[in-house]
C-alpha cells in the first residue's frame, strides 16, 4: 500500500514541511507546551516507576528485594481484598446510578420552578454541601446517627415511638445493614446539587419552541417532562454515566471518613485496604500495597477502556 | 503522523525517565543518616568504635531528631527556646522534627523509605520490636553501660528488658507508665456507691449498671448516662487492653510468651472468650458506651469530661500520672464536679499483679552502617547522655526552657483572671516553679518530654514541680502495676500485623456488637482467616 498523500481538490498534492522545519516554525506553541510536558514526566510518569515494586519486597529498612509474583498470590488468596474488590465496585456503581438518577430528578424539578428568586435561592442551598470537607460531613453525620443518648436520629426515633424508650439506640455507621443506606443517602445529601450543574445546563439548551409546540398540542406539564425534556437530557445523562464510570476504583474518603472495623465487610473499598496495608503496620511492606494499588489502577485502565468504546458507540465519539 | 509524533516524544520521554530512575537508586539502609547528620568525621576508620574516646575523636555539629508528640514543647509552646537553650547547653546544632502523633508510625515508615534518615528517633514498643532486627538501629549496648547515668539509675531493670540478644538497640528515659481506672467521685455521691466497695467484678459492674440506670448527672432523666467508656474495646497497639482491664481481665488478646518463654497466641484462648462475653454483655446492658466501639482517645476524653454531662460516662480508663492532673484540669474547664477517685485494681485485675504497665517507648539512633561507630557514639554522647545529666539537660527535657516554661526568678501571675476560676501564683526569688503555659496563659505549664516520676534516673539538682494530683497518680499506678508482655518480632508477624488486627476486630464486633456465637466467630473470622499466618508466626518465635 503506498503512503496516503494529501491532495487538494483539485489534485494538486500539498508537500509537507519536514518536521524539524514544521517545530521551527512552531517553536513558540512547542515551548508553551515544554513546562507542561516537563511536569507531566517528573509528575505523572516518574512516579510510574514506582509500580515495579509490586514484584519486590519493599521495606522502609533495606533493599527492596525482588520475589515475584509473590504479593499478587496473596493478594488473590486473600479474603479481605476481594471484599474491597467487590465493595468498590458495588458502592460506587450503585452511588453512581443513584447520584445521576437523583440529579436528573432535581434538574428537572428545578427547570419547572417558576420563581426564579426561589429557584436561585434552593440552588445555593443544595450547591452548599459540596463544598464542606468528608471530614466535615462524616463529623456531623456521627453526631447525628450517633447510638447514645446524645444521638438526633436515636432519640427522635424514642421520641416518636418507634424505639423503646429504655432500649438501645441504633448504631447506624457501626451496622452492616445500614450503613450503606446511609452512605448513600450522605453522598446523595453532598453531591447531587453539584450534579445538577450540567443537566441544567443541557435543560437551559431546549428549544422553547419545542415547549411551545406542546403547549399548542395541548400537552400536559407531564407530559411535556416526558416527551420533551427526558429525550433532551437523554445523552448528557449517558456521558455522565460513562465518565464517572471510568472512576469507580477511585472511592476512597467518603468511605475512609465514615467506615470503621464493624463494617469492614460491607464498606472497605480497595483504597482503604491499601491504606491500611501501608499506613497502620509498625513496618510496613510497600511492595505488596503497590501490588494491589497496581491491580486497582488496570481494572480502572480497563474501564476507562470500556467506557471509551461505550461512549464511541453511544456518542460517536470517545472520551479519550 | 502527528500521534506518532506524540507518541515517539512520550516513549523517548519514558526512557529518559527510566534511565534516570534506575540510574540514581541507592540500597535503602546504605549510609543511612549520613546525609542527615550534619557531621564530619575526623577519626577515620577507628579501632575504638564504641568507646568514648572514639566519640571524642568525631566532631559533631548537628543533631537531627525525630519526635511525637511526647515533646509538649512544640512549636507554638516554647519549642524554638527549647531547642537554643539545648545547643547553647550540649554546644551541638539540634534540629527537630516533629511528626503528628496519630500518624507518625506511617510518617516514619515514609521518612525511612525517602532514606530520609535522622540521628535520633522515638520509637514506640511496637516499633522498636519490628525495627530492631533489621540493622537500621544503632546497638547501642556499650554506651549504656558505660554512660555516666549508670551510677544514678534508679530503675535500671526498664532497659535490661529491652535487650534483644544481649544488645540494646533503643533507649529508654523512663519507665512506660499505664492506665489507671478513675470515677467520679459526684456520679458515686449520687448512685449512693462507696468506691471502696468496688472490689471485684460484679461490685465493679453493679457501678456501672447504677450510673447507666439511675442519674448520675442530675439531669431528671435516668438511663442517659453509661458507666464506662474507652476509645476501642480492644487497642490497635500494646499492651491492647489497657482501656478496659475489669473486662479483659486474665485475658492478653496478642501472641505473647508462656512462663517458659514459649510464645503462643494469647487471641484464640477461653480467657479472651470469656472477656468478650463480658464485653457483650455490657454492651447490651449500657454499662459501656456503645461508641467504645469505634471512639478515639480523644472523642472517648472528650465525652468524658464534657460540659453536658448527658451521654457522658462515669468511669474512664486512661493513663496515670499527669493525665491525673490534666483530667481533672480539663473537668474543671468545662465546669464539671472534678473529685475523682482512682480505683485499686479490682480482684480479678490484682490477680495478674495490676494495671499494666506498658513497654516503654525508646529513642533510638540511627546505624549509618559504614562499619564505624563513632558518629554514633558521639550522637549518644551528645543527645541521650545529656538527656540523663541530672542537671542542665536533663532539666531541659523535663520541664522545658528556663524563664519559658519554668523558672527560679521572683514572679506573680494570674490563670483565668475575672473568673470565678481565677487564681494567683506567687514565687520567691530562687524558688522552682512552673510558668504559665505559652500557648495559654490560663493554664500552668505541666512538663516537656520526660515525666519526672516516671524517670529512670532523677534529677539531682532538686527541682520538683510536679502537681500534688500528679505525683499521686504515679504512686498509686506504681504500686498497682505490672509491666505488659513483651511485643514479638517475626518476619511473618511484621507483614501480617495488619491482617491480623482486622480479623481480630471483627470477631470482636461481631460477639460484642452483633451477638455472634463467640465459638463460631472465633473459628470463621478468626482462625479461618489468619490462623495459618498465626501458625506461621508462632513457628518463627518459637523456630
Amino acid at each position: 500500500m503506498g503512503k496516503k498523500k494529501n491532495v487538494t481538490a483539485s489534485g494538486i498534492e500539498i508537500r509537507k514541511k519536514p518536521l524539524g522545519l514544521r517545530i521551527w516554525n512552531h517553536r513558540g506553541y512547542y515551548l508553551m507546551f515544554l513546562p507542561v510536558l516537563i511536569f507531566l514526566l517528573i509528575f505523572n510518569y516518574w512516579p510510574m516507576l514506582g509500580v515495579r515494586y509490586a514484584l519486590y519486597d519493599y521495606k522502609p529498612v533495606g533493599e527492596p528485594v525482588f520475589v515475584g509474583f509473590k504479593h499478587f498470590e496473596k493478594m488473590f488468596s486473600t479474603t479481605a481484598f476481594w471484599t474491597a474488590f467487590r465493595n468498590t465496585l458495588e458502592l460506587s456503581i450503585v452511588k453512581l446510578i443513584l447520584s445521576t438518577f437523583a440529579s436528573v430528578i432535581v434538574s428537572i424539578f428545578l427547570n419547572e420552578m417558576g420563581n426564579l428568586m426561589a429557584k436561585k435561592t434552593l440552588q445555593t442551598i443544595i450547591y452548599l454541601p459540596h463544598f464542606m470537607s468528608w471530614a466535615v460531613v462524616a463529623s456531623i453525620f456521627s453526631l447525628f446517627l450517633s447510638p447514645s443518648s446524645t444521638g438526633m436520629v436515636n432519640g427522635m426515633l424514642k421520641e416518636w415511638g418507634i424505639l423503646a424508650k429504655d432500649q438501645m439506640g441504633i448504631y447506624f455507621l457501626a451496622d452492616q445493614g445500614y450503613w450503606r443506606p446511609i452512605y448513600y443517602v450522605i453522598n446523595l445529601w453532598k453531591d447531587t446539587g453539584w450534579g445538577t450543574i450540567i443537566f441544567l445546563a443541557t435543560l437551559s439548551g431546549i428549544n422553547p419552541e419545542l415547549y411551545e409546540a406542546g403547549d399548542i398540542d395541548g400537552a400536559t406539564r407531564l407530559q411535556k417532562m416526558r416527551y420533551i425534556t427526558l429525550p433532551a437530557l437523554g445523552n448528557t445523562i449517558i456521558t455522565v454515566l460513562i465518565l464517572n464510570l471510568a472512576k469507580v476504583m477511585n472511592l476512597f474518603e467518603s468511605v475512609f471518613v465514615l467506615y470503621n472495623n464493624a463494617v469492614y465487610s460491607v464498606a472497605d473499598v480497595c483504597a482503604t485496604y491499601i491504606y491500611r496495608q501501608t499506613f497502620a503496620m509498625a513496618l510496613p511492606n510497600y511492595g505488596y500495597s503497590t501490588a494491589v494499588g497496581l491491580f486497582r489502577s488496570m481494572v480502572g485502565c480497563v474501564l476507562v477502556l470500556v467506557c471509551n468504546w461505550a461512549s464511541k458507540k453511544t456518542r460517536g465519539r470517545g472520551i479519550i | 503522523m502527528k500521534k506518532k509524533v506524540l507518541s515517539l516524544l512520550l516513549a523517548s520521554a519514558m526512557v529518559v525517565s527510566l534511565a534516570a530512575c534506575g540510574g540514581s537508586e541507592e540500597p535503602a539502609s546504605s549510609n543511612a543518616g549520613s546525609s542527615n547528620s550534619g557531621t564530619e568525621s575526623n577519626a577515620g576508620s577507628s579501632d575504638n568504635a564504641g568507646s568514648s574516646d572514639a566519640a571524642e575523636e568525631f566532631k559533631l555539629e548537628k543533631v537531627t531528631m525525630v519526635v511525637n508528640g511526647t515533646l509538649t514543647a512544640t512549636v507554638d509552646n516554647g519549642q524554638a527556646d527549647f531547642e537554643k537553650q539545648w545547643e547553647d547547653a550540649v554546644g551541638v546544632d539540634l534540629e527537630i522534627k516533629q511528626l503528628d502523633h496519630s500518624g507518625y508510625v506511617d510518617a516514619v515508615g515514609r521518612l525511612f523509605a525517602s532514606q530520609d534518615y535522622p540521628d535520633v528517633i522515638i520509637m514506640s514498643a511496637d516499633m522498636y520490636a519490628q525495627y530492631a532486627p533489621t540493622g537500621l538501629l544503632w546497638d547501642m549496648t556499650e554506651a549504656y553501660e558505660n554512660a555516666d547515668f549508670q551510677e544514678r539509675m534508679t530503675l535500671p531493670a526498664i532497659n535490661e528488658a529491652l535487650k534483644k540478644d544481649g544488645k540494646l538497640y533503643g533507649f529508654a528515659p523512663t519507665y512506660g507508665n499505664g492506665c489507671v481506672t478513675y470515677v467520679k467521685k459526684a456520679w458515686l455521691d449520687a448512685v449512693g456507691i462507696d468506691a471502696s466497695t468496688v472490689t471485684d467484678y460484679d461490685s465493679y459492674y453493679a457501678m456501672l449498671k447504677a450510673f447507666h440506670d439511675g442519674d448520675p448527672d442530675g439531669n431528671g432523666t435516668n438511663g442517659d448516662t453509661y458507666g464506662v467508656v474507652a476509645a476501642g474495646f480492644l487497642g490497635n497497639e500494646a499492651p491492647y487492653i489497657n482501656y478496659l482491664p475489669e473486662f479483659w481481665q486474665d485475658a492478653y488478646p496478642a501472641i505473647l510468651q508462656d512462663a517458659n518463654g514459649v510464645w503462643y497466641d494469647g487471641f484464640n484462648t477461653q480467657e479472651t472468650k470469656d472477656a468478650l462475653l463480658r464485653i457483650r454483655q455490657a454492651y447490651v446492658d449500657g454499662a459501656i458506651d456503645p461508641e467504645s466501639l469505634t471512639a478515639s482517645t480523644k472523642i472517648a476524653r472528650e465525652k468524658w469530661f464534657s460540659n453536658d454531662q448527658t451521654g457522658s460516662s462515669g468511669v474512664f480508663t486512661y493513663w496515670a500520672g499527669s493525665w491525673y492532673q490534666t483530667l481533672t484540669d480539663n473537668l474543671i474547664k468545662n465546669e464539671v464536679n472534678e473529685e475523682l477517685v482512682q480505683l485499686p485494681p479490682i480482684a480479678e485485675v490484682a490477680e495478674i499483679g495490676g494495671y499494666l504497665n506498658r513497654e516503654a517507648p525508646v529513642w533510638v539512633i540511627i546505624d549509618d552502617g559504614d562499619g564505624d561507630n563513632t558518629r554514633e557514639q558521639a550522637v549518644f554522647d551528645a543527645f541521650i547522655e545529656t538527656m540523663m545529666d541530672g542537671d542542665v539537660v536533663q532539666t531541659l527535657w523535663t520541664y522545658g526552657a528556663e524563664d519559658v516554661h519554668w523558672s527560679t526568678k521572683a514572679e506573680e501571675f494570674v490563670t483565668n483572671p475575672g473568673t470565678d476560676k481565677e487564681k494567683t501564683y506567687s514565687y520567691e526569688e530562687g524558688k522552682f516553679h512552673l510558668k504559665q503555659s505559652p500557648n495559654d496563659p490560663n493554664s500552668v505549664w505541666k512538663k516537656n518530654h520526660l515525666d519526672p516520676a516516671l524517670v529512670i534516673s532523677p534529677l539531682t539538682n532538686g527541682f520538683k514541680a510536679t502537681g500534688d494530683l500528679a505525683d499521686a497518680g504515679n504512686k498509686f499506678f506504681t504500686e498497682n502495676c505490672i509491666d505488659a508482655p513483651l511485643s514479638p518480632a517475626s518476619e511473618t508477624y511484621t507483614n501480617s500485623t495488619g491482617d491480623i488486627y482486622d480479623a481480630k476486630m471483627q470477631v470482636v464486633t461481631q460477639v460484642v456488637k452483633e451477638g455472634m456465637d463467640v465459638d463460631t466467630a472465633m473459628q470463621t473470622l478468626y482462625v479461618d482467616v489468619v490462623g495459618a499466618t498465626i501458625e506461621q508466626c508462632l513457628a518463627e518465635l518459637n523456630g
